[in-house]
């Protein structure tokens, strides 16, 4: 016991006075830890961010698509629906007891490439994401008026809208629109709170806008004449025909896979019910692929880092033949000279450790609220869970088992140490 | 000053001899013959001055004697104790135990201050460290002072001493805990000659303190007198 508290007295005062040439091996080391953790940790973090992106929806209902289809272009606003519902469809499932609340949605307009949603207030009071966090507006009100809308965070903060401004929509999706609602200018109502997900970059308007700005528009572009103008807006009365798809809370959770078959079933046109859940995990079961090469790469970028460490130890064993030789005449065995190599090793990699956490953790203190505020992307500090702490831990496990290269060689050579440095007798 | 530790020294080990050797012979890999070393009768507290030119097997007698080096033919027999028959392990220990050694130059942990440097031999074998009294830093502190190491120094880096300084730490570090033997390579050749027997005269004196056999290689026939007995090397063989 006294001999490991030698050695690793001896590892440390070897470790310090060799601190200036081993400060830049450890800010390797350290660079590459932060690295692989920071990798993980995010993987983590934007699948938590991925998947929480809605929440207390039991079902989306849409017309008849794949899952991943029908999630990405009500949810991610990527893509375009197939077809659209009856709003008798629609109709019927509000009559349906099971249900306990239903958000209509309408897509298909856009706002300078931010897509237009068009859809009623139980978007505002139902609609969820994160752990079951409602929707907030961080500056005036859900629309009320015909020709109101509200901003999502992104576009409000991208486009420098203040409440009151006026916003011309675009007919279609994409960017560059040549076919603007020009007649039927908007005034921004509200601005919702950053939540981190695709509810920053879109727009709101009522089910009854989406109508009123497609008067005159059935065949795919305004015809002069037959658009409104806005004081004939406001006097019609608008009722959709079909919109785009539904989020569904059920009055029973348990009864989530009974209306789904049904709906799914449906005989009045053909539907897709899918589970928000489901449909998100298998997305990200996709995308996981590429966050798994990348944590590879980063494995192998730590792999790099302690291959350069021991380099470095090697090169440092020729200078202390000396030293050896001294610990030697003074009774020390082969092994304890050895296993100051892999103590300082790991010392080396546990100090890394420390330096990777603080260095990760106050990264992630930062820049966590500009990360929101410029992309939408929400990252938290926590505490690291058990994965990232099994990585964390293969760090000095990896590190004494590169440092048995340089402690072998350095043991074998001591075993035959004659007296004084070499034999030179 | 000496009569507890030679109590523990008798009660424990054959106190009449330090060093016995016969029929030592020695090839290094790519040499061509194992030239025999002269046989070495060395009774405990009496000091041996070896010399002879370069290349006539000084440092590997030194090293055979530590235990260092295994002979080829041959037997070392150190305070009544076989070498030969000890594993490499327990030869280690002995050495920790019984012997002090001093190198020619650069003979302290570049790392570690005098004063650890001096306490080292404490630190790797229990009974050293019981012989000192009444502990190791005190002990070291008392030695550092007779071989006048200034005490500034004591904490101090040990690259920052004069390489006399270095010499004296190094001859501290051996007498520390009383080993019976002390086998000295060369301590003084990069010594001036007031260094040099300022430093032989301390070391000798100290050594008779603790009835400590010196072994010392040198090749200035000069110092020979400062010994009982000497012997060279190279000339007859």
């Amino acid at each position: 016991m006294s001999k490991v508290r030698l050695a690793l007295s001896l590892a440390t005062a070897s470790l310090w006075y060799r601190r200036k040439v081993l400060a830049l091996v450890c800010l390797t080391l350290t660079l590459s830890v932060t690295l692989l953790l920071g990798i993980q940790y995010l993987r983590t973090e934007i699948r938590q961010s991925f998947t929480s992106t809605i929440s207390g929806t039991d079902l989306i209902v849409g017309a008849r698509s794949g899952q991943l289809n029908l999630l990405m272009y009500t949810v991610f606003h990527i893509g375009d629906a197939t077809n659209n519902i009856r709003w008798s469809t629609f109709q019927a499932m509000e009559q349906d007891s099971r249900i306990d609340w239903l958000i209509p949605i309408s897509l298909g307009d856009s706002y300078r490439g931010f897509r237009v949603v068009s859809t009623n207030d139980q978007f505002f009071k139902r609609f969820q994401y994160g752990n079951d966090q409602a929707l907030e507006l961080s500056r005036g009100e859900w629309f009320d008026d015909l020709f109101d809308v509200v901003l999502g965070a992104g576009v409000a903060r991208q486009m420098n809208h203040q409440i009151d401004d006026e916003v011309v929509l675009s007919h279609g999706g994409g960017r560059t629109s040549f076919a603007n609602h020009t007649d039927l200018p908007f005034r921004v109502s509200g601005i919702l709170s950053p939540t981190g997900t695709p509810v920053d970059q879109a727009v709101y308007i009522s089910l009854e806008a989406m109508e009123a700005i497609h008067v005159g528009w059935e065949s795919g572009v305004g015809i002069p004449g037959r658009t409104l103008s806005l004081e004939r807006a406001r006097a019609r009365d608008y009722t959709p025909n079909s919109i785009t798809a539904a989020f569904v809370g059920l009055s029973q959770p348990i009864l989530t896979f009974q209306v789904q078959r049904q709906l799914n079933q449906s005989s009045q046109e053909p539907l897709s019910a899918i589970l928000p859940g489901v449909a998100l995990s298998e997305l990200w079961r996709l995308m996981g692929q590429f966050e798994r090469a990348l944590l590879a790469i980063s494995a192998f970028v730590v792999i790099t880092s302690l291959i350069g460490l021991i380099a470095v130890l090697l090169t440092l064993q020729a200078q202390r033949q000396r030293e050896i030789a001294i610990l030697r005449a003074a009774g020390a065995s082969p092994l304890l000279i050895a296993s100051l190599y892999s103590f300082e090793c790991v010392a080396l990699a546990l100090a890394a450790c420390v330096f990777a956490l603080t260095l990760g953790g106050s990264a992630i203190y930062g820049l966590s609220p500009w990360l929101l505020e410029q992309y939408g992307i929400q990252i938290s500090l926590r505490a690291l869970n058990r994965q990232e702490w099994l990585l964390l831990g293969a760090i000095p496990v990896a590190a004494l088992t590169v440092s048995l290269l340089p402690a072998i060689t350095t043991w074998w050579r001591s075993r035959k140490l004659g007296f004084g440095a070499a034999g030179d007798g | 000053m000496s009569t507890e530790t030679e109590q523990i020294q008798a009660s424990s080990i054959t106190p009449a001899s330090a060093i016995t050797t016969r029929q030592l012979r020695f090839c290094w890999p790519g040499q061509a013959s194992a030239p025999l070393f002269p046989d070495i009768e060395l009774a405990r507290g009496e000091h041996l001055f070896l010399h002879g030119p370069s290349g006539t097997g000084k440092s590997t007698l030194l090293g055979l004697l530590a235990g260092m080096l295994t002979p080829d033919s041959g037997t070392v027999e150190l305070l009544g104790q076989p070498l030969n028959g000890m594993r490499s392990g327990a030869r280690d220990r002995f050495r920790a135990n019984h012997m002090g050694v001093i190198f020619q130059q650069f003979n302290l942990v570049p790392y570690l201050s005098a004063l650890a440097n001096v306490t080292l031999p404490c630190r790797l074998s229990s009974l050293r460290r019981a012989r000192t009294e009444p502990n190791p830093d005190t002990a070291a502190m008392a030695l550092l002072e007779h071989l006048a190491v200034p005490e500034s120094h004591w904490q101090r880096s040990v690259t920052e001493l004069s390489i006399g300084q270095q010499q004296r730490v190094a001859a501290a570090r051996a007498l520390m805990g009383a080993p019976e033997i002390i086998l000295a390579d060369e301590p003084t050749s990069a010594l001036d000659a007031d260094n040099r027997d300022r430093f032989l005269d301390l070391l000798l004196t100290l050594a008779e303190q603790s009835r400590c056999s010196v072994i010392f290689v040198s090749h200035d026939r000069a110092l020979a007198s400062h010994f009982h007995h000497q012997l060279a090397l190279g000339g007859d063989a």
